[in-house]
């Protein structure tokens, strides 16, 4: 039974790909920072069949005690600090995290289990301001975040250990990628709950910003088969993961409003506030190489993933409501 | 008058830099983690001591130099100990640039910067000569720390409108330059068996082609970015490559001897990846800053020679136990 380590467990992706690997047989392990709120909502249906161990990305000693000790074949580097407005706010700490943290992790690898596969979550917030539509692997990269500045050396780090240690490293540029379990602070998640709120009565508007940004929306749990696929390989590599459509917010609205028979021009107010500065360009992914080495492709199609999220939401918002965590009266007149 | 601050002002750079301002009738004041200064520095004013590793401290540095101008050039500045010491460097080298400009935005965002870019973020370049527009894609743990360095300096220059201006220095000599780099090893090693001291020279690979010029032309660069109305970014070089073994040529006829009867071609010092040739393009830093360099290939070799003949008595030369860390270690050394 192989062993997967998987930093960022209680994370969308992380908690996908647990699922997804416990099903395929491996015995996996979650890496988890000590909070002091709650993380875990994510992976609550998993505590019994994984094993959590603490460790931090900024703690150099605690990654290499975790490698040596459970000695994993294949090690998913998953956490990171990845809302984008946050790393203006908190460039260092991002870096920290988001950069140096695999390093860390990366060292950890090669000293103490270096035959052990490694995967690092890269990003298309990579590309930035887009020198070429679609991005593929070999578009050159022009962040324009410190998110995405980060991310990039997390990139050229483990193509750096793949290169010159010959580690099995590979790197996955994934695009965007949602699903019930995104965090609210993203704009489909945003919508999806918002759009259950506005059906269950609770609010009377969503307030959005930049409603003509286009976005390369897959399904998360179609990536993390990536991620796997990735480590299956003879030779480690890079890989573009997207769908190769894009679509702007105001689709993901139309869509997500229509679902419960609602306009979403009834409800959907634009605010100015939440434009995020500087808004990347056409971000859409070519995943042709994906698609022809890993035999990689989406399963779930963009329509189908809104209305996974909204069907989703509506049964959240209702158990909200039930459990009195929202109730209706204090919410009515609010907004 | 004009306040200057420069971190890594022990290190080669630093210490041409601090006498070129000086010169200029700039104040100058000195980042060291020390707190005090080489003697040669003495007209140097030092902050408080700080390390780049600290944001309070690089804060409080910054708050003593009420600085109009700012110098970053303290980094891990060896490609060859970044192999050794990934995550160090990552620290150092890059999130220390992350840290230093977060203080800037707090304590000074009037003050002008200067980034200390390398050519090392090019890597392997798919072009020859680089210039200011080359993809970035950096093949050893320092070029991606430089890389996540220079991208992060265009963010806080786009989004928060700090005067950031950053120069991509190709390989650039002195005799302050460190005895592992090797350029100073070439030198000290043609003058040691020109003595009789040593029988052979050990060096890598003989056909490694580099733009190297001279550290006093590159410090004259730095000073005229910050001079410019807009903040850009300017390669650095001097448009020529040559090979280590025309810098042996050179280096050995200069002190009466045939090279070919004492350098030997050792394979363990070869580096781990070894980049193809690294040749600036200059035109930018030409037209818009009217540099250029003063000094050939053939006048660094002779200079680099004359100074290992006679160095005792006039320059100031870092140790053969020193090696690699010349800018952070230079610190504690002179302390």
């Amino acid at each position: 039974m192989p062993t997967a380590l998987i930093t960022g467990i209680t994370g969308q992706d992380g908690s996908y790909l647990a699922e997804y690997l416990l099903d395929l047989g491996y015995r996996v392990v979650g890496v988890t920072r000590r909070t002091s709120t709650d993380t875990g909502s994510r992976i609550g249906h998993l505590r019994d069949r994984i094993e959590l161990a603490s460790a931090d990305l900024l703690d150099q000693t605690s990654l290499l005690a975790l490698v040596e000790q459970f000695q994993p074949d294949e090690v998913y580097n998953l956490a990171a600090q990845s809302f984008v407005p946050t790393s203006w706010e908190q460039p260092v700490l991002t870096g920290e995290f988001t950069a140096l943290g695999v390093t860390r992790l990366l060292e950890a690898v090669r000293l103490a289990k270096p035959n052990a596969r490694f995967y690092q979550a890269s990003s298309s917030e990579m590309f930035g301001k887009v020198q070429a539509v679609p991005q593929n692997e070999r578009t050159p990269f022009y962040p324009r975040s410190p998110y995405g500045v980060s991310k990039l050396y997390g990139h050229w780090i483990t193509v750096n250990y793949r290169e010159s240690y010959g580690l099995h490293a590979s790197s996955g540029i994934l695009f965007n990628h949602e699903s019930p379990r995104r965090g609210l602070e993203f704009v489909t998640r945003k919508i999806t709950y918002g759009v259950a709120r506005i059906k269950h009565g609770i609010d009377r508007e969503l307030r959005l910003g930049n409603l003509e940004a286009r976005r390369d929306w897959g399904f998360a749990g179609d990536y993390v088969r990536a991620m796997h696929l990735m480590l299956q390989q003879d030779e480690p590599g890079d890989y573009v993961i997207a769908t190769g459509e894009t679509h702007s917010v105001r689709e993901f609205c139309e869509l997500a409003f229509g679902i419960v028979g609602l306009d979403w021009q009834d409800y959907v107010v634009v605010d100015p506030a939440f434009y995020r500065p500087a808004e990347v360009d056409l971000l859409v992914g070519d995943a042709s190489h994906a698609r022809r080495v890993l035999g990689w492709e989406p399963a779930v199609n963009f329509e189908e993933l809104v209305r996974l999220m909204v069907e989703a939401d509506l049964a959240l918002v209702a158990d909200e409501i039930a459990r009195g965590v929202i109730r209706r009266e204090t919410m009515v007149g609010v907004g | 008058m004009v306040t200057a601050l420069i971190t890594g002002i022990g290190g080669q750079d630093g210490v041409y830099l601090a006498q070129h301002l000086r010169d200029r009738g700039v104040e100058v004041w000195g980042l060291t983690r020390s707190g005090s200064l080489p003697p040669e520095l003495s007209f140097v004013h030092a902050t408080p001591s700080a390390d780049i590793r600290n944001q309070q401290e690089l804060e409080g540095a910054i708050a003593a130099a009420k600085p109009d101008e700012i110098y970053h050039l303290a980094a891990q500045s060896s490609v060859m100990a970044s192999w050794d010491d990934p995550v160090g460097t990552g620290d150092i080298t890059g999130l220390g640039t992350a840290r230093l400009l977060e203080a800037v935005r707090r304590c000074a965002p009037s003050a002008r910067v200067f980034v200390a870019s390398s050519s090392e973020v090019f890597g392997e370049p798919d072009r020859s000569p680089q210039d200011e527009t080359t993809p970035i894609r950096p093949a050893s743990p320092y070029g991606a720390a430089k890389a996540y360095s220079h991208h992060l300096a265009h963010m806080y220059r786009r989004r928060h409108g700090l005067f950031v201006a950053v120069g991509i220095l190709y390989n650039h000599e002195s005799p302050r330059r460190p005895a592992a780099f090797v350029t100073r090893k070439i030198a000290r090693g043609a003058v040691a068996i020109a003595r009789g001291e040593q029988k052979e020279l050990r060096l890598g690979n003989l056909e490694a082609r580099r733009d190297w010029g001279y550290a006093g032309d590159y410090v004259r660069a730095m000073h005229l970015m910050l001079q410019q109305d807009e903040p850009s970014d300017y390669v650095i070089a001097t448009g020529e490559a040559h090979t280590v073994r025309e810098l042996c040529e050179l280096a050995f006829a200069r002190v009466g001897l045939d090279y070919r009867d004492y350098v030997r071609s050792d394979p363990a010092l070869w580096r781990p990846a070894e980049p193809v040739p690294l040749v600036g393009d200059i035109g930018k830093a030409r037209a818009e800053l009217g540099w250029s360099p003063s000094m050939s290939f053939r006048q660094l070799v002779n200079l680099l020679i004359d100074a290992e003949l006679g160095w005792a008595s006039s320059l100031p030369v870092p140790q053969l136990g020193d090696l690699l860390m010349d800018v952070v270690i230079s610190d504690e050394r002179s302390g």
